[in-house]
């Protein structure tokens, strides 16, 4: 891309000021007849200069009573005097100033050189501005909120500071044909974005880039070339519902509803699950939820409250073959396990259908499952269900076991303490 | 003693008895307006001085009173006037801010476009000065006096002209008018406070 290109700067600095008498009379009004103020005028005005570069400057006193001579003048810029060793008196009526190495203008309305009188009064100014022509703008990124609107956001070159008021300009057209459009609405998702809501077009490539333009030139960013479909985002997953699985401790059950502006055209949507514990800041994240809207969280700790979250990537969307974008976050929903005497498990994990075990915890309490019906197998085609009511049973019989320590020495269940054999249930 | 069936009163008498409720109230509320205003003048005023920078804002900063076309400074003679003639003034002044704000606000929009709060504060400045030289000619009217007179042309040859100014003018030009703005709604709360019984002279 080409460098940004010298701007009107030098043009600035030989544009002879405008006259200031007439000025006063068209904009502040008649001046008063026979006050006898004297005038004077900057030159140059309101120059544009790099930074770094030198400024060669004059103050031209005019007007009544004679007398009134350059002898006397100083300069201040920006309520700073100038030492007097920068000034030098040209003629009688002529201050002449010079700067060196300038510096970035202090604000964006430009820097004020000011010609003061003896007595300190003002008697004319010039606005510099001193800074840096635009970078290239880079980094651009979109995306499509429910195929409808595009979104852009990108990075200024050098940070963008340039000490000087730097525009920034958001262009796209189809590839193929049409001509350039510009973006109207800015800082939509931060300083360097634009939201472009309506008229664009699917199954056709754009190419969007960003101009940026300031007193000193402008530069171009690299273009980007993207299909709508292929940058869709979508809204959080609605109506996220978290509770219980019966008495189990270690599990909670996740249920959410299909983002509703594409719900009929995510065949192939990608959802993730975060969950945290309540006075945590960790995140665990479940990733492979692909395409349900159910999930169940194993593992987890009794008696305990998380914080869950579903997001949507409506990846695939219209035969689309790049991954969508993630949507943001759904608010936060919290529950909490049933409370549990024994230690919980450490971490957790969603659940997958088929009943295929999942992480270490679970795995090991399957694996005991499993021998206990080698031994007692009398059913060969066995679900989670039955596995769940299992649990729930060990769970029953732990809590009884201890509860009954004192009061039933004897009996189905004081036996089994005594051997440390495991109680079966009553029914299956 | 008259009686007050019927319609025989002499609506006159009548309706001085029952605005006379009506007018304190109009003046207490307009005094109220014109002192929340007198307090975002100022920091208009504030504002407007942080975006353009030093020796704007400064301690003992003194840039040259330009005259402002169709506006002075309330006068030193001002608060010795008769109350209507001191509205009447209040009412003109107020009425040729608006327009002048605007001037500014245009300008600055070029010189400070990253300033929005200033931005709104001109162009909520415009607005409210309208409103307040509305209430002030409410009460004129009220009280029966003679509102101002013919109204002040629109500032478009300032604005264009000020559109060519060298930028410090411009800043310059700006300030006097926030100034102004800030002298004018000020007054007004001084002059509407001498009618509100109890208020301190």
């Amino acid at each position: 891309m080409p460098a940004g290109r010298p701007g009107p700067a030098a043009q600035s600095a030989r544009r002879p000021p405008p006259p200031l008498p007439l000025l006063l009379l068209c904009v502040l009004g008649a001046p008063r007849a026979g006050s006898g103020a004297d005038t004077a005028v900057i030159s140059p005005q309101d120059p544009t200069l790099l930074i770094g570069s030198s400024l060669q400057a004059t103050c031209s006193v005019h007007g009544d009573p004679p007398g009134a001579t350059a002898e006397g003048l100083y300069w201040t810029l920006n309520g700073r005097r100038l030492p007097r060793e920068l000034s030098r008196v040209l003629n009688a009526s002529t201050l002449a100033l010079a700067l060196a190495n300038l510096n970035g203008s202090r604000q964006q309305s430009g820097d004020n050189l000011v010609c003061h009188a003896r007595d300190g009064s003002i008697l004319a100014g010039s606005c510099l501005y001193v800074g840096l022509p635009p970078e290239k703008p880079f980094n651009i990124s979109c995306w499509s909120k429910n195929m409808k609107d595009l979104t852009c956001r990108w990075t200024p070159g050098a940070q963008g500071e340039t000490f000087l008021h730097t525009n920034y300009s958001l262009k796209y057209k189809l590839r193929w044909y049409g001509q350039d459009n510009t973006c109207e609405e800015y800082h939509t998702v931060g300083p360097h974005s634009c939201h472009i809501p309506k008229d664009l077009a699917l199954f056709t490539p754009y190419e969007i880039w960003v101009e940026a333009t300031n007193r000193l030139g402008s530069a171009r960013s690299d273009v980007l070339t993207l299909d709508i479909l292929d940058v869709v985002t979508t809204d959080p997953p609605p109506d996220v519902h978290v509770s219980r699985v019966g008495g189990l401790e270690d599990q909670l059950s996740v249920r959410w509803v299909s983002p509703p502006a594409l719900k009929d055209f995510l065949f192939q949507a990608k959802y993730q699950i975060r969950y945290r514990v309540e006075d945590s800041v960790d995140w665990k994240v479940v990733d492979d939820v692909s395409n349900q809207t159910s999930c169940r969280l194993a593992g987890l700790k009794p008696g305990t409250v998380y914080f869950v979250q579903v997001r949507c990537n409506p990846f695939g969307i219209y035969g689309s073959k790049k991954a969508g974008i993630w949507s943001e976050w759904s608010h936060p929903t919290a529950a909490s396990t049933p409370r549990s005497e024994r230690p919980g498990p450490g971490g957790g994990a969603c659940e997958p259908r088929g009943g295929e075990p999942s992480s270490g915890p679970v795995r090991r309490e399957l694996k005991q499952f499993l021998g206990w019906l080698k031994k007692h197998a009398y059913c060969s085609n066995l679900s989670f269900r039955l596995y769940d009511q299992w649990r729930a049973w060990m769970q029953k019989s732990h809590k009884t076991r201890n509860q009954d320590e004192r009061i039933l020495p004897t009996g189905r269940r004081g036996a089994a303490r005594g051997n440390g054999a495991q109680v079966l249930p009553d029914k299956l | 003693m008259s009686r007050r069936e019927g319609s025989l009163e002499d609506p006159q008498t009548d309706s001085s008895i029952s605005s006379l409720p009506h007018l304190e109230a109009k003046i207490h509320q307009t005094h109220s307006l014109a002192r929340l205003l007198t307090k975002y003048a100022e920091q208009l005023l504030q504002e407007y001085v942080q975006h353009q920078g030093d020796p704007f804002g400064l301690p003992g900063f003194s840039p040259p009173r330009l005259p402002v076309a169709g506006l002075s400074a309330p006068a030193p003679g001002h608060a010795g006037l008769p109350a209507p003639e001191r509205l009447r003034l209040d009412a003109a002044a107020l009425a040729a801010l608006p327009p002048l704000l605007d001037v500014v606000r245009r300008r600055q929009a070029e010189l400070n476009p990253r300033a929005p709060r200033l931005l709104r504060r001109l162009e909520d400045a415009a607005r409210q000065a309208r409103a307040l030289g509305a209430a002030v000619e409410a009460v004129l009217a009220a009280l029966g006096a003679e509102t101002r007179g013919p109204r002040p042309e629109p500032a478009a040859a300032a604005a264009a002209a000020a559109a060519a100014a060298g930028v410090f003018l411009a800043k310059v030009l700006g300030l006097r008018v926030c100034g102004l703005y800030r002298d004018w709604v000020s007054r007004t709360e001084a002059d509407l406070g001498q009618l509100v019984p109890g208020c301190p002279a």
